[in-house]
This record gives structure tokens, sequence and C-alpha cells, in this order.
């Protein structure tokens, strides 16, 4: 396991920003992880898409860190989704009721058609 | 040479200086003494060598290395004098002679005023010749002599008083290295002392740590399981360390309204913060517990609980919590909600087909329960079941599914529900907690993570009867302190 997890802001459209997570999310990453993302959100990115396309490897540490993003953007305001979510971290999201608070899409592209169809998103 | 002069050869024969101890110098002399650590150690061969050197070059029976004590002579080395360890510290011989600058030399002890008087003179050895050096620090105190002694009167030429002194230095330099040698050893004695009480320490504190962890684990979890009339339960915790409190939890417990109360949750973490939330889950749990009888609103209480904790929405945990009471039937009828915890498998006989016998399995996990602690407005899902005769239900923690079966397998879901498809069914609680510790045994490397295991199993008629009512069992182990990963 890597210590280095990567988190990029890659696209703004509309009100959404779409960061791009690459790496693995543990005990260690996961922590910076949050944080970062919390960043974001701190700079005005409320409806932040998470795409965990280049994610390899997510445990209980990956959970409470999308938790804690969850929260912060929550307070914000604003909202977060995740977009092709692995498998593991899906099975546990869906075992932890959380993918119910969580909207989850196959893709970017799907994640971001929903946020600009929903009422009152722009 | 000046350093030789004494009083007897000053040309006024039988006619010397007596000196009498002064007494600030004689408590610096004693100072030095002790700081050498000589006084009454073993004899010594390079203390022995010098004293043989003297009785050689000098000619003489008896030549002595002494060292002058507060009321006695002590011989270092006595080459001569076989069985004399020390005398008195009678003036005349070494008793003046340590008093001195410089060397002692008395042709004739007869004629002098002082030694004539000295017990080594007028007893049985009488010495009639004695000549001394001093034994001189490097800061200036006198020690005690190297000395030669004869039984008749000779004289010395200034050369042979020179080699005495001589001599005297060398077993001053002897007494040096010594006492180097022997801070060099204490310094290391201090050393390893100081070592091995921080080891000492270093036990004790590991072992006091230890006995706190397991004496808050066992806190932590229930002494034993109560006896229902009519159900076989066990239960099963394994402690992945001694030293780490674990963050699974279970109780089973009566509630005031006739039915039976049973959680088993799992904090996500481990350590203090998590067994602070144990602590928390078990008492708001059995708390809740006491005002209403629906699962899913004693979840709610402890999500509740937990967000209002100080490491709200930073620690949550998973857990069952279920009602049960006998029914008409002949089972028990279960109530059960989840708070995002795996689920739990409710096992019946197969129906009946050729081959060894085996187990319908059914996971038992309601829809849409939450993680609790985590989400303010979390909800959670209950199911009813019913436990009939010769069925059983098994709830477990993560650390049983999350158990590799190789390097990068874990057994998961589906090699728990093949391995209790595998069993046959009919066997009691008991019996299904200890064949599934058997399972986790005989993985590769065991269960990594705290596993906390509950079974309950209402007999089949003929096993009721056979087994005049049904006990419960628990068992508790922890991996041994050298075992952690």
């Amino acid at each position: 396991m890597t210590d280095d997890i990567e988190l990029a802001l890659t696209a703004t459209p509309g009100p959404a920003a779409i960061a791009t997570v690459t790496g693995e999310i543990d005990l260690h990453t996961a922590p910076g992880l949050r944080a970062r993302a919390l960043e974001l959100i701190d700079q005005g990115h409320h409806h932040l898409i998470l795409d965990l396309s280049g994610v390899g490897f997510c445990d209980s540490a990956g959970l409470s860190a999308l938790i804690g993003i969850w929260h912060g953007a929550q307070e914000a305001g604003g909202t977060l989704s995740l977009a092709a979510v692995p498998d593991r971290l899906m099975r546990m999201l869906t075992l932890t009721g959380v993918d119910s608070l969580l909207p989850h899409y196959p893709s970017t592209a799907e994640a971001l058609n929903t946020h600009q169809g929903a009422p009152g998103a722009a | 040479m000046p350093e030789q002069a004494s009083a007897s050869e000053d040309g006024v024969p039988g006619k010397r200086l007596h000196l009498v101890p002064d007494e600030v110098v004689e408590a610096g002399r004693m100072e030095a003494v002790r700081r050498y650590d000589i006084l009454d150690t073993p004899p010594d061969g390079a203390f022995d060598r010098v004293a043989a050197l003297a009785a050689r070059l000098f000619d003489v029976p008896v030549a002595t290395v002494t060292i002058v004590d507060e009321d006695r002579i002590w011989f270092k080395a006595a080459h001569g004098l076989d069985g004399v360890s020390e005398i008195g510290r009678d003036p005349g011989l070494c008793g003046s002679a340590v008093l001195r600058d410089d060397a002692l030399v008395i042709p004739d002890t007869l004629l002098d005023d002082v030694a004539c008087g000295n017990p080594l003179v007028t007893g049985a050895l009488g010495v009639r010749f004695y000549a001394a050096a001093p034994i001189i620090t490097a800061d200036g105190h006198k020690l005690g002599t190297v000395n030669v002694l004869d039984t008749k009167p000779r004289s010395i030429t200034s050369e042979q008083t020179a080699t005495l002194t001589d001599l005297a230095a060398i077993v001053m330099d002897e007494m040096e290295l010594r006492l180097s040698a022997l801070r060099t050893v204490r310094q290391e004695q201090r050393v390893a002392e100081a070592e091995r009480a921080a080891r000492e320490q270093a036990e004790r504190d590991k072992a006091a740590i230890a006995s706190f962890a397991s004496t808050l684990q066992r806190t932590l979890l229930p002494p034993a399981l109560p006896t229902v009339p009519g159900l076989e339960l066990a239960c099963h915790y394994h402690a992945a360390s001694v030293h780490d409190v674990g963050g699974d939890f279970y109780d089973v417990f009566p509630l005031p309204s006739g039915k039976w109360g049973l959680f088993l949750g799992d904090v996500c973490g481990k350590g203090a913060e998590a067994a602070t939330i144990t602590s928390l889950a078990r008492y708001t749990l059995r708390a809740s517990a006491h005002h209403t009888d629906d699962p899913v609103a004693v979840l709610e209480a402890l999500n509740s609980a937990l967000l209002a904790d100080v490491w709200a929405g930073a620690r949550y945990c998973t857990a069952f919590f279920a009602t049960f009471a006998p029914d008409a039937a002949g089972g028990f009828t279960v109530e059960l909600a989840t708070g995002g915890h795996p689920p739990a498998y409710h096992l019946s006989p197969a129906a009946p087909v050729a081959g060894p016998a085996h187990t319908r399995v059914e996971a038992v996990h309601p829809k849409g329960g939450m993680l609790i602690g985590a989400f303010p407005h979390a909800r959670f899902a209950s199911t009813t079941l019913h436990l009939a005769p010769g069925q059983a239900l098994l709830l477990y923690t993560d650390g049983l599914t999350e158990a590799h079966t190789s390097a990068d397998t874990m057994l998961g879901d589906e090699g728990l529900t093949a391995f209790l498809t595998a069993r046959p069914a009919s066997c009691g609680a008991a019996q299904l907690i200890e064949d599934t510790v058997g399972l986790l045994d005989a993985l590769p490397q065991g269960a990594r993570d705290d596993v906390a295991l509950l079974a309950l199993s209402v007999p089949a008629p003929d096993q009721a009867a056979a087994a005049t009512g049904a006990g419960s069992t628990a068992h508790t182990t922890a991996a041994p302190a050298g075992e952690e990963h």
C-alpha cells in the first residue's frame, strides 16, 4: 500500500466540481483524502463529485473519510456524490446503509447529468 | 640526598625527632587510604613481587608493603613474614616512617631511642635493621611503606635508599592503576545496575498495562450469558491482541416486559477511543431497552447517544439489537433490528436428501439499516423471524468474515455460508460456536481482528428431552502477547 493519495480538481461544470481520487484509501491515506476534500468544499465547491475510478483499494477507513466529507458538504449546504465506486467499497456502502445518503453513479458523466437535471441545481 | 635525610643520620645517633600524627593530616591520609579501597584485600601478585624484589635487592630476610590504617599496620605483601597480616601501629618503625616525606633508615634499632621500644624489635622477631620509603599519593598523602628488615644491624648506601623510594613509587603507580580499574568496574556496575533497573521497570509497566487492558476488556464483555429457559445460548470472544482493547461487544439480558434483549456490535476502530464507544454503546442499549421493546427505537437511542458524544461523527458502530420471547409454536419469536451490521444467519435442517446431513442457511439482513452514530437522521430496519425447535441463529462481527483464507482472500459471506451449509443443522448453539471457532483456528493466519460470536438455538423436542434444560456456554480467548502482528 502506498502512503500517497491524489485528489485533483478535474472539472467544475456548473455548480458541481469533479475531483478525481487516485491511489489506495486506507488507514494511512484516508485522513489526507478527507482533509483535501474538505478544503475543496471550503473553497466553495459545495457540490462535490468524487471520481473513484482510479481507486485500487478502499477499506473501512475510506468509508469513514467519505462520511466525514459528507458531513462537511452538508454543513456547507452542499452535496457529495460518488462516481465509479469500487466493488468492495460499494458492498460496504450497501451493508452499512450509507448508500442511501451518498448518491452513486457508474460514471462522472451520469453524476453530472443528475446534478444539472436536478431542480434548483443551477 | 636531602630526601634520604633522617634523624638518625643527622649526626646525632639515637636522637631522632619523634613525629606525632597531626590530626588534620591524619584525617586526610585516612580518607586517601579509604579511597584506594585496598585494606583487607587478598594477596596480589604485583605487590608480592615488589616485596620479594626488595628482599632480594637488599639481601634481607624480610621485606613488606604496608598500608597504615587508623590503628594498625596492615601488610599488603609480606615477604618472609608468613602468617602475619597486621601489627599494631606502634611508633619507631612503620608507624614513624609513614609520617615522613622521605625514607627512614635505622641501621641499628637498639641504638634508636624510639625504635628500640617497638615490639618488632623487642619481640621474637628481634629486628635490628629497618629501612622504609613511604608510599605517597600524587596529592601528598602517605598510605604506607615499602620496607626491608633484618635481624642484624647494617648500613645501606644512598643508591639503595633511592631504590627503596623507587619501589614505593612503583607500588603507588600500581595502586593508581588498581583504583582506576576499580572505578571503571564500578561505573560499569552502576550502568549495568541502572539498565537492569530500567529493564525491570519497563517489564513491570508492560505487565501493568497489559493487565489493565485485559481488565478493561473483561469489563466490556458480559461475564456470562444468562440461562434462558428453552433456549441454548453460546458465545465466543477472541481479542486479536491483549494490548489493544477491542471494539466488539455483546450481551443477553432480561427485559421488564418479560422478553429477552440481545445485542452484538462492532465499534469502528480500536484502542482507548473505541473502548469508550463500546462502553457507551453497551450501557445505552441496556438502558434504552428498559424503556421500549421496539428494537428500532433502541438503535435510534444509541444513534442519538453516539452523536451527542465528544467523538460525534468520528466514531460509530454497527450492531444488531433483538428482543426475543418464547412463542406458542414451541420456539422463539425474534424481532431483530440492524444498524449497518453484516447479516445474521438463520440455520435450519435442510429437507432430507441423500448424502450427509446439511443445513439451510438464510441471511437475516433487514434492508436499510444504517451505521449507528454517523448520521443524525439514520434509519434502522427490523425483521421478525421465528426460531423453531431444531433451528439456530448465528450473529458475528466482521472479524469472522474478514479472516483471511489465503494471503489475499477473505472468508467472506460466501465462505461462511458454504461452511454453515455443510454442517449438520441439528446441533445446538454450543456446537455451532465450537465449529465456527474451529473454522477460524484452521485458517493459516487465524483471525486478525477481534471476533465476537453469539448463537441461539431452540433444542429439537428429542434433544430437549435428552438435555434436561438448555444451558449457556461462553468462552473468551485472547492472542498471547507475542503473537501480535
